[in-house]
């Protein structure tokens, strides 16, 4: 049986999961300038938030995800609001407010296991029952499908706000000089509280979308953080479309690298990935 | 009428008097020059002007109404009618020509703002400030490429964009072309028969001469002599101390 068809569908999705991560990394890092390592909780918090509303409450999968994906987002807010602004008001270094970041994925992670213990859950309603697809002679699950379109989606989406809509120009500002974007009265806490909460949400999506394909698990947010950071390094940190290509990137080498060898080498070979490019091409792709 | 004051101004940094008890009564629809010797305390006067460092005493009066700036956020500056430019010129360089104005129409409310596109009024009004500062064909590269001159003409279209009622230019003419310097001329000299304020922060004294209205001469944070141009420039204090004559 050819393989290829199958890596590269898998590929194609482990690039999509990291892109969303990517996404919201890099906003949050292009209008903040510091590495939000609590991102990756971000995740885990969407995929327990429909957990609860859909298998605990009964809340229908729909309107679980919506509200997910918000409490994601509420979450990110909250946390510029009560952790990252103070700090920025005390002109904090970045290094700070990234230890800060540090201390509330830790928190965050602790208290999530706490409430649901470490055990591996599925968001799946009916397990086993999931349509597959053929493409050629590789399958793609229907949450896969919709892992993929849901991430160009709001590729898409991302992108038409940032370059067209006047929000965009508002976020494009602040991310080159926030003192600039003050003095031409935008309220730059505003908008950086509105990027937490987009990029946040984004990642929550991501936490859900993984529910429903293989699970979730209290320490998963670590995982896709660093792949969403390896994903921007090499794309570029802070330019988000560099971040989708990275992601893209990571995912090919990472399934192709594991074609002939075993699969727990998938993170070394990311982690091989990103000092290549820490050495070689520290900007990312798009450097210029 | 006077559109900003100042009362008794101070701000130190580490001991120094960068501001000391500074007061400054600026009326509306003037050009107001404001000169000294580098490190007289000009560009942090501004600063303080413009909300982006807090001072240590002193009340501020922008528009008839006491702000105390202290407390006050530098977007909210805008809301009060003052806008800048910077001495080093800062643009949003990795932003195009056009985008560096058309962020200035934004709309205030975020919300807003996510479902507002780049509408064909707010292209027009940007193209149009960019024609009447030379930079139109430049629109669609980023402003990092600009040259020095060019990235001041931006610099002060943005600035025009806002509005504002008073503006605080520093150094707009440092480092132009004798042609773009006429241009910034004509510019400043627009705004005060529009019924703007101008407050110019220069060393070139042929433009104060030719340009202000009423000039404050700063020295070690303190005001060295205030009046006109002719009483100013024939003060023998400041002949000597500032102009070395």
């Amino acid at each position: 049986m050819n393989i290829i068809p199958q890596l590269i569908i898998n590929s194609i999705i482990a690039g999509a999961i990291y892109s969303l991560v990517a996404l919201g990394f890099n906003l949050i890092y292009g209008a903040t300038k510091f590495f939000n390592l609590a991102h990756g909780v971000m995740a885990t918090v969407g995929g327990y938030a429909v957990f609860v509303l859909s298998k605990v409450l009964g809340f229908h999968i729909g309107v679980s995800v919506i509200l997910g994906v918000l409490c994601a987002g509420f979450v990110g807010y909250g946390l510029d609001k009560i952790v990252y602004l103070p700090l920025r008001k005390k002109r904090a270094s970045n290094m700070i407010l990234l230890v800060a970041s540090l201390g509330v994925f830790t928190a965050l992670e602790a208290i999530i296991a706490i409430l649901f213990t470490s055990q591996f859950r599925t968001l799946a309603q009916h397990i086993g029952t999931q349509r597959i697809y053929e493409v050629g002679s590789a399958i793609i699950t229907q949450t896969q499908v919709i892992i993929l379109i849901a991430s160009l989606v709001l590729m898409a989406i991302l992108g038409f706000v940032l370059k067209k809509t006047m929000f965009g120009k508002a976020v494009k500002a602040v991310s080159d000089d926030e003192e600039v974007a003050k003095i031409i009265g935008i309220n730059t806490n505003k908008i950086i509280g509105y990027v937490f909460f987009i990029g946040s949400a984004i990642a929550g999506l991501a936490g859900i979308l993984i529910g429903f394909d293989t699970g979730i698990e209290p320490v998963m947010g670590l995982r896709l953080l660093l792949k969403g950071v390896i994903a921007s390094i090499i794309g570029g940190v802070g330019n988000i479309y560099g971040g989708v290509a990275g992601s893209f990137l990571l995912g090919l080498v990472e399934n192709f690298g594991i074609w002939k060898i075993s699969a727990e080498w998938k993170d070394a070979i990311a982690f091989v990935v990103l000092i290549i490019f820490l050495l070689f091409r520290p900007k990312g792709i798009f450097q210029k | 009428m006077a559109i900003l004051k100042t009362n008794k101004l101070t701000k130190h940094f580490e001991g120094v008097h960068a501001v000391d008890g500074l007061s400054l009564n600026i009326e509306k629809a003037t050009i107001v020059a404001i000169v000294g010797p580098n490190g007289s305390g000009k560009t942090t006067l501004v600063n303080i002007l413009t909300g982006m460092i807090p001072y240590d005493s002193g009340t501020v009066i922008v528009s008839d109404t006491t702000h105390r700036l202290k407390k006050i956020k530098p977007y909210t500056m805008y809301s009060y009618g003052l806008t800048r430019t910077f001495q080093e010129v800062r643009l949003f360089d990795q932003m195009s020509v056009r985008d560096n104005i058309l962020v200035v129409l934004t709309k205030r409310k975020v919300i807003q703002s996510f479902f507002e596109t780049q509408k064909s009024d707010y292209t027009k009004a940007a193209n149009k400030i960019l024609q009447k500062v030379g930079i139109w064909e430049k629109r669609n590269e980023l402003a990092k490429n600009l040259s020095y001159g060019q990235r001041k003409l931006l610099e002060i279209a943005r600035a025009l964009v806002t509005q504002a009622e008073i503006f605080l230019f520093d150094e707009p003419f440092a480092g132009l072309f004798p042609e773009m310097r006429k241009m910034v001329s004509h510019i400043v000299a627009g705004l005060k028969r529009k019924g703007k304020t101008v407050i110019l922060i220069e060393h070139d004294m042929d433009v104060v001469r030719e340009l202000s209205d009423y000039i404050y001469v700063m020295d070690s944070g303190r005001l060295l002599a205030t009046g006109t141009p002719r009483e100013v420039l024939s003060n023998k204090e400041v002949r000597e101390a500032y102009l070395g004559t």
